[in-house]
């Protein structure tokens, strides 16, 4: 290939660009970033660190080269060639996605040559590309569709194919959730690399050559992964569509509405599209702090569990104990009641997983006012030493997205792959292009990445923590740069939790102490579920077990469905109030039953575990009388006499911001201190521990159906039964 | 306080003369400007600025030149749009989603604000979302957040920015890791 | 023109008439306060409801057909009890009442005649065919309290 001629070298006027914000993040760590070259698209001046791509290059000025293979976040492919461009003094045009840039280089992204390059690439796919855009899934928001309009030729040359007809693949079975049709691959082969770089499953590859390549799974199986859903997306054309949402809505006549995810901790960003006041499916939103542009399968095919097994109006037990349909006023006089006739402190109020900030803080408050100091969370945590006091213990204080900046991270009791998918994608990430090593304290699980299995004890983190330890992690942790640990929430359920949380405190704040890097948080604390941090923020307490030893008269779940509160604890004439959008455990132990919102029929604020404060918006109107959920409580607060001071949304997330203004701080996340307090009080702590960690989700087919909207899709029953005839497969 | 910005050339810009450009053969404007000699033709003078008072002409320049508000504009009072969709509204401020099935990015290189949802019903006709909010579907594009601060604050609307960060830092990609022997980066599917 | 007429002795006679038709002063009070008027008329036939159909030709055209309504229906009668045998006869379409008329077909699948049962119990209420978008949950009922 021509190269440039050194002599078109421009002297480069010492560029004085300024590195953009995550670039400079970090930037003491990172070496002294090499001279600038200066390069043309379209006669525009950009100046790029060397070994960038023309079409990075490009990107930079705003431009924007056609492609089909490229993709900014997998490797490079280079093999669809529709982003050919010339280059001056370039004999034939060049592939810009895998061209790197060379000094004074000139691109001309809008030429005839270029023009003609891509009419002729555009010409190759259609030859075998069959002409069913009305039947296609992807019709509207096709990209082979688009491209075509914009730089396809009206004619082919191709007249063959009237004759011998077009090439036709067999479609694959690769389980419930994605829909393949082979015949309108184009062989860009984005499926091939997401599977192999970022969900770590090396099932899918190309067999043939020529007119009979097939992008496939060699043998037929399922495509195992947590992350699978995004190759719907990656897919540039209609051959990997959504089997749920097969053939049920066309893109321009749905309405997109922006919102978060709360099925996992992350709080990914989501687009939840709508149509006749249905949910109909849900899409990831660029965010690169959270979720970059993918999202777990549960987060995405869930969806369908907000049509099923809903509350839609308020229930009351009848004489003979069966939950009957009621008016809401009956409902909440029904309650009032039982709550005005409850000494204060046999009065518990226990708040489940997907519960939002803003009904917490209601119900928080009017337990309170009622005298009574019962609120729990539904996960445990333990309380001892700074406990929940201090936000830096039990956060993900390392962020997500500086994850993948760690050059060793240590897992502690937790299954990252299905516990927060995403965040195991960023561990995954910088597995693969930063050389970082992780290590796992816990069951061997399968995270799609090769880790150093420490142990499975708990003993073997005090000895880490207490530097006694001989194995090879200890020497490598010291030596990390920018090491992370990783804590799963699960584990500090038992009784030596509180230990574990200790050591895993002084082994985080001992490294963290040798760092030279003063900003980088080792410490990290993995919660379970999407409500937790808004609860302990808002001074929840942890640990339901002791609340319910003390025989409470009156209980009130809101959307408590872990089962941690059952029947059998309470006393005989306990009454039990559920509020929620499902129903499911906590709803089927309940006396009264008030309708609730789910997270995609209310505006709503949820904190993610790195203490993200985030809303979601009202994409659904709720079903039925179901009613926003802090709604509910100021109703019922009114009849019970201790009216809450808010009336509107905007009063309650000022209340909200009284109590923590990181709560109110949408989209930003603070940064956690007090570890050094939180280790000192953690001292006295360490005693010896002897149990083993577990993880809840081993297997994938753990990870479908954790939550009640999970729980109540048939798709994620789908894909349990998929996964599990998988597993009985041969292959 | 109303500040008058007076233009300069007077002449030129009176309605008259703008209405009948094909009879001045050489514009006060821009005989200023021009070399004199190469005129062929003195510039003609109007009747009219020739008659008028000093301060009518004072007059007539601050009616037809700009006026800058220093003040906060509120249009609330003229808009009609009634109270309780003034008080209430929350607009937020965004740039739209990529759409995370296509890689085209075209269409969301601009600004855009909604109001937030209410009153929003399944009509039992037709299975149809229907909606008591004349609100509800107006989307304003704009090119720049402080327009639509500007925008929202002329009508009276709390709003608020909604930006997720979508920006990444530039990383050199390479064809060649794909092959690279000793880094994980290395292909094994193809 | 008799004096009879002059006199409007004959309207006296036909008022006579009709009280005795239809039964004596006591049953021509409960039929006009049933139907708010009294005729009398030739009984033409009687349906397997119990309607019975009167005509007379001295009432002028549109008014010289009535039924009346078999007593099971007290005041809740309406038109939509004539069945449709009669209907015919009843709009002048024919002249010839069902049990006069050869040329009627009777098929065995002929189903009953039904009255307009809006705004009773036995009223049609239209329902939706398309599956709920939302399912609602229904509880367990709890079998041993």
């Amino acid at each position: 290939m021509l190269r440039q001629p050194l002599t078109r070298a421009i002297a480069l006027s010492s560029p004085s660009r300024v590195a953009p914000l995550g670039a400079r993040r970090y930037a003491d760590a990172v070496p002294a970033q090499p001279e600038k070259v200066e390069v043309f698209i379209d006669d525009k001046p950009v100046y790029v660190p060397p070994g960038t791509t023309v079409l990075q290059a490009a990107a930079q000025v705003g431009v924007e080269i056609p492609r089909f293979c490229y993709h900014e976040r997998l490797a490079v492919a280079g093999n669809c060639r529709m982003c050919l461009v010339e280059v001056e003094k370039s004999p034939k045009p060049v592939a810009a996605c895998a061209m790197p840039v060379m000094k004074g280089m000139r691109v001309k992204t809008d030429s005839d040559l270029t023009k003609k390059a891509r009419e002729g690439v555009m010409e190759f796919l259609l030859v075998n590309h069959p002409l069913d855009c009305p039947i296609c899934d992807q019709g509207g928001e096709c990209d082979l569709q688009d491209q075509s309009m914009a730089f396809g030729s009206d004619k082919s040359r191709f007249t063959d194919i009237h004759f011998s007809g077009k090439r036709a693949v067999e479609d694959k079975d690769v389980g419930p959730l994605i829909k393949t049709i082979m015949t309108r691959c184009i062989h860009c082969t984005r499926c091939i690399r997401f599977a192999s770089e970022v969900a770590g499953v090396d099932d899918f590859g190309t067999t043939g050559r020529g007119s009979d390549m097939q992008v496939g799974t060699y043998v037929e199986k399922m495509f195992l992964s947590e992350l699978s859903g995004n190759i719907i997306d990656l897919c540039p054309v209609g051959a990997l569509t959504s089997k749920p949402y097969s053939f049920a809505a066309r893109p321009w006549e749905t309405r997109r509405i922006d919102s978060v995810d709360v099925l996992d901790p992350l709080g990914s960003n989501i687009v939840v599209t709508t149509r006749t006041n249905e949910v109909l499916r849900i899409l990831p939103r660029t965010n690169e702090e959270i979720n970059e542009e993918w999202l777990s399968d549960k987060s995405r095919f869930a969806c369908d569990g907000l049509k099923r097994q809903r509350l839609v109006t308020p229930m009351l037990a009848d004489s003979r104990g069966n939950l009957t349909p009621v008016e809401w006023e009956d409902a909440i006089v029904a309650a009032a009641r039982a709550i005005q006739d409850c000494p204060p402190d046999k009065l518990l109020a226990v708040a489940g997983d997907l519960a939002d900030a803003e009904s917490l803080v209601a119900l928080k408050d009017l337990v309170n006012r009622l005298g009574s100091e019962n609120v729990y969370t539904e996960r445990d945590f333990p309380l001892e030493g700074s406990g929940t006091d201090l936000r830096s213990s039990y956060l993900l204080n390392t962020k997500i997205a500086n994850v993948e900046d760690a050059d060793f991270v240590l897992l502690i009791g937790t299954n990252v792959r299905f516990e927060a998918p995403l965040l195991n994608a960023r561990i995954r990430k910088a597995f693969i292009h930063k050389e970082t090593d992780v290590a796992v304290i816990g069951p061997k699980i399968d995270l799609t990445y090769d880790y150093l299995h420490v142990g499975d004890s708990a003993s073997v983190v005090k000895d880490l923590a207490t530097g006694s330890s001989s194995h090879e992690v200890l020497k490598r942790l010291d030596a990390a740069k920018r090491p992370i640990v990783i804590l799963g929430a699960d584990q500090l359920k038992t009784q030596e939790g509180s230990a574990l949380l200790a050591y895993t405190q002084e082994l985080a704040l001992r490294l963290q102490d040798k760092l030279q890097d003063k900003n980088w948080k080792v410490l990290n604390v993995l919660q379970r579920s999407a409500g937790a941090v808004a609860a302990l923020d808002l001074g929840y307490r942890p640990g339901v077990a002791t609340a319910l030893a003390a025989q409470p008269r009156v209980v009130f779940l809101l959307g408590a469905d872990g089962g941690v509160v059952t029947r059998e604890q309470l006393p005989k004439d306990a009454f039990v109030i559920y509020q929620g959008h499902h129903g499911d455990v906590g709803a089927s132990i309940a006396d009264v039953v008030f309708a609730g919102a789910a997270y995609t029929e209310k505006r709503a604020t949820y904190v993610n575990a790195e203490g993200r404060a985030q809303q979601t918006l009202p994409a659904v109107s709720p079903p039925g009388r179901a009613r926003d959920d802090w709604k509910i409580i100021r109703a019922l607060s009114e009849v019970v006499g201790e009216r809450l001071p808010y009336n509107n949304l905007d009063e309650v997330r000022d209340r909200l911001g009284q109590i923590s203004p990181a709560l109110v701080s949408y989209g930003e996340v603070q940064d956690n201190n007090y570890f050094a307090q939180a280790r000192a009080l953690s001292k006295s702590l360490q005693k010896p521990v002897s149990g083993t960690l577990d993880v809840q989700l081993k297997q994938l087919e753990d990870f479908f159906m954790t939550d009640p909207i999970s729980r109540a899709s048939p798709t994620m029953a789908k894909c349990v039964q998929a996964v599990i005839k998988q597993k009985s497969s041969v292959y | 306080m109303l500040k008058v910005i007076a233009r300069t050339a007077n002449l030129a810009k009176t309605p008259l003369s703008r209405s009948l450009p094909a009879f001045s053969t050489c514009g006060a404007r821009l005989s200023s400007s021009a070399d004199p000699t190469s005129r062929r033709e003195a510039p003609k003078l109007e009747n009219e600025t020739v008659l008028t008072l000093p301060e009518e002409a004072h007059q007539k320049n601050a009616l037809e030149s700009n006026i800058t508000v220093p003040t906060k504009v509120d249009l609330t009072p003229v808009s009609g749009v009634p109270e309780e969709h003034i008080k209430t509204r929350r607009v937020r401020i965004y740039q739209p989603a990529k759409n995370a099935m296509q890689s085209g990015t075209n269409n969301i290189h601009h600004w855009e604000m909604e109001f937030d949802t209410r009153q929003r019903w399944e009509n039992p006709l037709m299975g149809w979302t229907s909606t008591g909010d004349p609100l509800s579907n107006m989307k304003v594009q704009f090119s720049s957040p402080d327009e639509a601060i500007e925008h929202c604050e002329k009508n009276g609307w709390t709003w608020y920015l909604d930006v997720p960060k979508t920006e990444k830092p530039l990383k050199p990609k390479s064809y060649g890791i794909n092959f690279s022997w000793n880094r994980r980066t290395r292909v094994s599917t193809k | 023109m008799s004096i009879g007429k002059i006199l409007a002795l004959d309207k006296v006679a036909t008022f006579f008439n009709i009280i005795r038709q239809n039964g004596g002063i006591r049953a021509s009070l409960y039929k006009l306060y049933r139907q708010d008027e009294l005729k009398d008329g030739v009984l033409v036939g009687e349906d397997k409801y119990g309607n019975k159909y009167y005509e007379n030709p001295r009432f002028f055209y549109g008014r010289n057909r009535w039924v009346e309504y078999s007593d099971n229906y007290n005041m809740n009668y309406d038109g939509s009890q004539i069945p449709a045998e009669w209907f015919g006869w009843m709009h002048y379409k024919t002249d010839l009442p069902p049990h006069q008329d050869p040329s009627r077909p009777h098929y065995k699948w002929m189903s009953d005649f039904t009255e307009n049962l809006s705004g009773t119990t036995g009223q049609y209420t239209p329902y939706s065919t398309t599956r709920p978008k939302v399912e609602a949950w229904v509880p367990k009922p709890k079998t041993s309290q």
